[in-house]
């Protein structure tokens, strides 16, 4: 009768199950990676000096620099166009609406690289001339070719932008539709307009619902940036080419390069988490 | 009770007034020429079995609902349409929330914006709507709190809170307007019997302060306790609109009748 019930009083020690099965699992994972990793140093894959030497090289930073203020900027601007975009699609007017996701199947449905060299080298086919005036007077704004309006960057920055809006666009809606309606019913019953609850119910309670997404996002546009390379920017994968093609060093110099990408991505990660700190779920 | 606010001389308008109102959700008619008075300081329970269009009937004073047909108005004031000859057109949206503040909600999950404190709860639309001072509209949530009982909750989240609590701020933060007439919508549905009591004590509070209160209930406690009267509805239509007493102690319908004898089992 081990399996009675103790009634003499006595305190018995309680011994929770181990997990052995996991922990097996988990040594012989280890074994495998540190084999791999031996196995690396041991073959001498890459020249550590080299990969040093670049590894704070003026280019390679300055291209790193490019990376992120393209990245940056192209994810405030793709956060207003999916705000906009979001906003059109929850309007209940089928115009805006279908608009919306017309816009949506287009910009996501098509490789961003081929959005990249589409702006860059299509658009100023089709438009050769970029003029702008005041309608009714003689007053012109600019007026260039448009070759020299779009530069590498200006490409880069409306390719990824434009692209990117899409995929915020869906974000941002799931972010709306995900607050209860109950709180929209609360705020328009004490007499607040359209627009107020838009701007001091929703748009708060939504935002905090698509940090998350967001960061993975901004995570995914830094890395984007590197397409910009196809188009003659010179952010980190360019550079990085760039040099690698004139000295060989191709290891090493990928390397270097993977190392910033990590370093941005890493940055953004730190950035999400304090976000998601400072407006924690209530 | 019914006119003991107007000690005034000149004639009280209703406080609501429901005119032959109809409402659809697509080809289902849920209120079919729903017609109802309430005077003000008047407590009316308004019963019914779960879908015979009670809740919809009390959005539609506030108009939440769009109506279909008939006519709804607040204090003698025609809600969410203005006539043009012989048509009804809706208001702007900044009217109609302008006529919203005359009408206060308190709902059944409560919905305090979780995103901000108890406090900011009740000052926003005060602030917002009533365009009032920070310090005015602060003072005057503290006196609510205090009247609904929870003068240290101030710096709460709605998440920090029990039920009963929440919906306690719900009541304060449609008082902040200050409303003429109060909707509840099932007030305590979503509450376990010992916090739909607190719930239940402050409503209590509010019927003797002389509120004009419609009240959607199943709760016999405000139905039967301090409402003046009753309107039951069945299939989006009322069925019997009668005082209070006359409809617990002879009620005339047969679907009251079995109403009455599920809610006292």
């Amino acid at each position: 009768m081990t399996n009675a019930l103790n009634t003499e009083g006595m305190s018995l020690q309680i011994v929770h199950r181990r997990r052995w099965g996991a922990w097996l699992l988990g040594a012989a994972t280890l074994i495998v990676v540190s084999t791999m990793i031996l196995a690396a140093v041991r073959a001498q894959i890459m020249d550590l000096e080299v990969f040093y030497r670049y590894l704070f090289d003026g280019q390679i930073m300055r291209g790193a620099f490019n990376a992120v203020v393209l990245g940056t900027l192209a994810l405030i601007i793709s956060a207003i166009i999916g705000l906009m975009l979001a906003l059109m699609r929850v309007s209940g007017n089928p115009i805006l609406a279908s608009v919306s996701a017309v816009y949506v199947y287009f910009f996501r449905g098509t490789p961003m690289l081929i959005q990249l060299l589409f702006w860059f080298n299509a658009f100023p086919i089709m438009f050769p001339d970029l003029y702008i005036s005041i309608p009714f007077t003689d007053v012109v704004l600019i007026d260039q070719r448009m070759t020299t309006v779009i530069t590498p960057f200006i490409a880069a920055l409306a390719g990824l932008s434009l692209a990117e809006g899409a995929y915020m666009s869906e974000i941002i809606r799931g972010g709306i539709m995900a607050v209860d309606d109950g709180q929209r019913s609360a705020a328009r019953a004490l007499g607040m307009t359209h627009n107020q609850v838009l701007r001091k119910i929703v748009i708060p309670q939504a935002g905090r619902i698509i940090i998350p997404a967001s960061g993975n996002q901004y995570i995914m546009l830094l890395k984007s940036t590197s397409l910009a390379s196809a188009i003659g920017y010179l952010e980190l994968l360019r550079i990085t080419t760039d040099i690698y093609s004139a000295n060989f060093r191709v290891v090493e110099l990928l390397a270097v390069s993977a190392f910033w990408y990590l370093l941005m991505t890493a940055f953004a990660t730190a950035l999400q988490t304090t976000l998601e700190k400072l407006f924690p779920q209530r | 009770m019914i006119f003991m606010t107007n000690t005034s001389e000149k004639p009280t308008l209703p406080a609501v007034i429901a005119n032959a109102v109809s409402k659809y959700f697509g080809s289902l008619q849920v209120l079919k020429n729903v017609s109802f008075t309430v005077q003000p300081g008047e407590v009316v329970a308004l019963l019914g079995p779960s879908g015979a269009g009670k809740s919809t009937m009390l959005r539609c004073i506030n108009h939440l609902e769009k109506i279909d047909g008939g006519q709804v108005s607040v204090h003698g004031e025609l809600i969410g349409y203005q006539r043009q000859g012989d048509r009804l057109m809706e208001m702007s949206d900044k009217r109609i929330s302008e006529q919203r503040t005359t009408v206060g909600m308190v709902f059944q999950s409560f919905n305090l914006f979780r995103h901000m404190t108890v406090l900011e709860n009740i000052i926003t639309a005060p602030m917002m709507v009533h365009k009032r001072e920070k310090a005015e509209a602060i003072a005057q949530a503290h006196a609510l709190l205090q009247k609904v009982g929870l003068p240290d909750k101030a710096s709460f989240y709605p998440s920090q809170l029990s039920g009963g609590q929440q919906q306690r701020v719900a009541i304060a933060r449609a008082l902040a307007m200050e409303p003429e007439v109060l909707l509840l919508d099932e007030p305590t549905s979503a509450l376990d019997p010992e916090l739909s009591h607190e719930v239940i004590g402050t409503i209590k509070t509010l019927a003797d302060e002389g509120r004009t209160m419609l009240i959607t209930t199943h709760e016999m406690a405000i139905a039967r306790g301090f409402s003046d009267r009753v309107i039951f509805m069945v299939d989006g239509e009322v069925a019997e609109d009668v005082p209070a007493k006359q409809f617990f102690e002879s009620p005339q319908h047969e679907r009251s009748r079995q109403f009455l004898a599920q809610m006292e089992n």
